[in-house]
C-alpha cells in the first residue's frame, strides 16, 4: 500500500517535472541557423508519367533526377499533369511499395542496374 | 542460444524503430502513405549565394572525446575497418603538429600540444579536388560544398593525390562489410569509390544542421552562411583570431580553428 502510493506520487511528480521543462524549451525557441525547406505538396497516388512510358523510360527519368538534384540542388520533378515529385528513389518505392518491383522485371530481363550497391534496396529495408 | 537469440531480437527491433522515425521524418516514406507534404526546396538554387562553413573552437574540445565522430559514421554508413590502408574516414582527430604541419610559431604551448584538433573536409573554395577530378565527379555546389556524385567516381583517387589534408579516403574493400550499425538516413558507398565529409548536405536539406554538431556536448561547432554578415559563425570570425589549415596554398578553407 505504501509502496503504491509512493510509486504514484514519484510517477506524477515526474509528470509535472517533464511538462515544466517542456514549457521553459518552448519559451526559448531559437531562430534556425539552416534555413527549412518551405512545404510543397507531393501527391503520391498519382503516377509521373502513364505505365508504359514509364516501362520504356524509366531509367532516363531516375539518370536526369539523380544529375539535377545531386549535381544542381533541383529537387522536384514537375509531372505533365502538373503534380510535384521529390526527386528521390524513396518516391518510387513509396508508392510501388511491392519489395519485389524492381527485382521481378530486372531478374527477368537479366538486367543489372547498380543502384543498390550503396542505396538500400528495397530487400534490405524493413 | 539464449544469448544469440536475444540479440537477434534487439538488432530487429532498433531496425524497426529505425524505420519509424525515418518514415516520420519523411525520409523513408510510410509505404501506402497516400498524400504527404515534404519539405523540398523548389527551385534550383542560386549558385554562389550561400557559402556554409564551419568553425571549431579546439579549447572546448575534449581530447579522448569521439562523441562527433562515431555520430557522423554512423549517420552517413561510414565503414570501419580495423587496417589503416583500408581506414575510412569523414572526420578524425590527431595531434597538432599533424593538423597544422606548416604552422609557423615557434614556442607553441604545452595546452596545444596536448590536445587533439579535429579534421574534416575543408570545402575549400579553390578545392584542389574538383581540378583533378577527371570525370567532375568530386564537383564545387552551389552552397561551397565540395561535393561528391558518388555515381560518376571511377576510383582513380586523383583527388586522394590532389588534396592537401587527406580528407579522402579510398574504399579498397566492400565498405558494407564493416558497417556493424546500419543507418536509413543516408545510402552507404561501393567498393572502387573514394568517399569524404559531405558537410552533411543530406542533413542541410531537410532543414538540419551537421551531425557531428549536433551531436557534441560541447558546443565546439559553429556552423553557418560564410556569405551572410549576421551569420554565427561571421560574428565569431570576426571577434576571434581563428586559424586554417595549410592556408599558405590558397585553397582557402571554410572550416576554421580557434586555437
Amino acid at each position: 500500500m505504501k509502496n503504491s502510493k509512493l510509486f504514484w506520487t514519484i510517477t506524477i511528480f515526474s509528470f509535472v517535472l517533464f511538462g515544466l521543462f517542456n514549457l521553459f524549451r518552448q519559451g526559448e525557441a531559437e531562430t534556425p541557423k539552416v534555413p527549412a525547406p518551405p512545404q510543397v505538396a507531393i501527391d503520391s497516388t498519382k503516377c509521373i508519367a502513364p505505365a508504359d512510358s514509364m516501362r520504356a523510360n524509366h531509367m532516363q527519368v531516375l539518370y536526369k533526377w539523380r544529375n539535377s538534384s545531386v549535381r544542381t540542388g533541383h529537387r522536384v520533378h514537375v509531372a505533365a499533369n502538373g503534380s510535384r515529385f521529390e526527386k528521390s528513389l524513396n518516391t518510387c518505392l513509396g508508392c510501388h511499395d511491392n519489395k519485389l518491383f524492381c527485382f521481378n522485371c530486372h531478374m527477368y530481363a537479366n538486367v543489372k542496374p547498380k543502384c543498390w550497391n550503396c542505396h538500400l534496396s528495397p530487400m534490405e529495408t524493413p | 542460444m539464449m544469448n544469440q537469440q536475444r540479440r537477434e531480437f534487439i538488432k530487429k527491433t532498433a531496425f524497426g524503430v529505425l524505420a519509424g522515425f525515418g518514415a516520420a521524418s519523411g525520409l523513408v516514406p510510410a509505404f501506402s502513405l497516400e498524400k504527404t507534404i515534404l519539405p523540398v526546396w523548389d527551385e534550383t538554387p542560386v549558385s554562389g549565394k550561400i557559402r556554409w562553413g564551419m568553425l571549431i573552437d579546439t579549447r572546448k574540445c575534449k581530447k579522448d572525446c569521439q562523441i562527433c565522430v562515431t555520430a557522423c559514421h554512423h549517420e552517413h554508413n561510414v565503414p570501419h575497418f580495423k587496417t589503416r590502408k583500408d581506414e575510412i574516414k569523414w572526420i578524425w582527430k590527431n595531434s597538432y603538429k599533424n593538423i597544422f604541419p606548416t604552422a609557423t610559431d615557434q614556442f607553441v604551448t604545452s595546452d596545444v600540444l596536448n590536445r587533439s584538433f579535429l579534421a574534416l573536409c575543408n570545402h575549400c573554395v579553390d578545392a584542389p579536388c574538383t581540378r583533378a577530378c577527371p570525370t567532375e565527379a568530386t564537383f564545387k555546389r552551389w552552397d561551397g560544398i565540395v561535393a561528391m556524385d558518388y555515381h560518376r567516381c571511377i576510383g582513380c583517387r586523383f583527388c586522394m593525390a590532389a588534396c592537401p589534408y587527406g580528407s579522402r579516403s579510398f574504399n579498397w574493400q566492400d565498405p558494407r562489410t564493416a558497417i556493424h550499425d546500419p543507418s536509413l538516413a543516408y545510402p552507404t558507398r561501393q567498393q572502387g569509390v573514394v568517399e569524404k565529409c559531405n558537410f552533411c548536405s543530406d542533413r542541410l536539406v531537410r532543414g538540419l544542421q551537421p551531425a557531428c554538431l549536433e551531436a557534441c556536448p560541447e558546443q565546439v561547432f559553429t556552423f553557418g552562411d560564410l556569405n551572410d554578415p549576421q551569420s554565427d559563425i561571421r560574428m565569431l570570425l570576426e571577434t576571434t583570431v581563428t586559424m586554417q589549415r595549410k592556408p599558405e596554398l590558397g585553397t582557402k578553407p571554410s572550416v576554421f580553428y580557434i586555437i
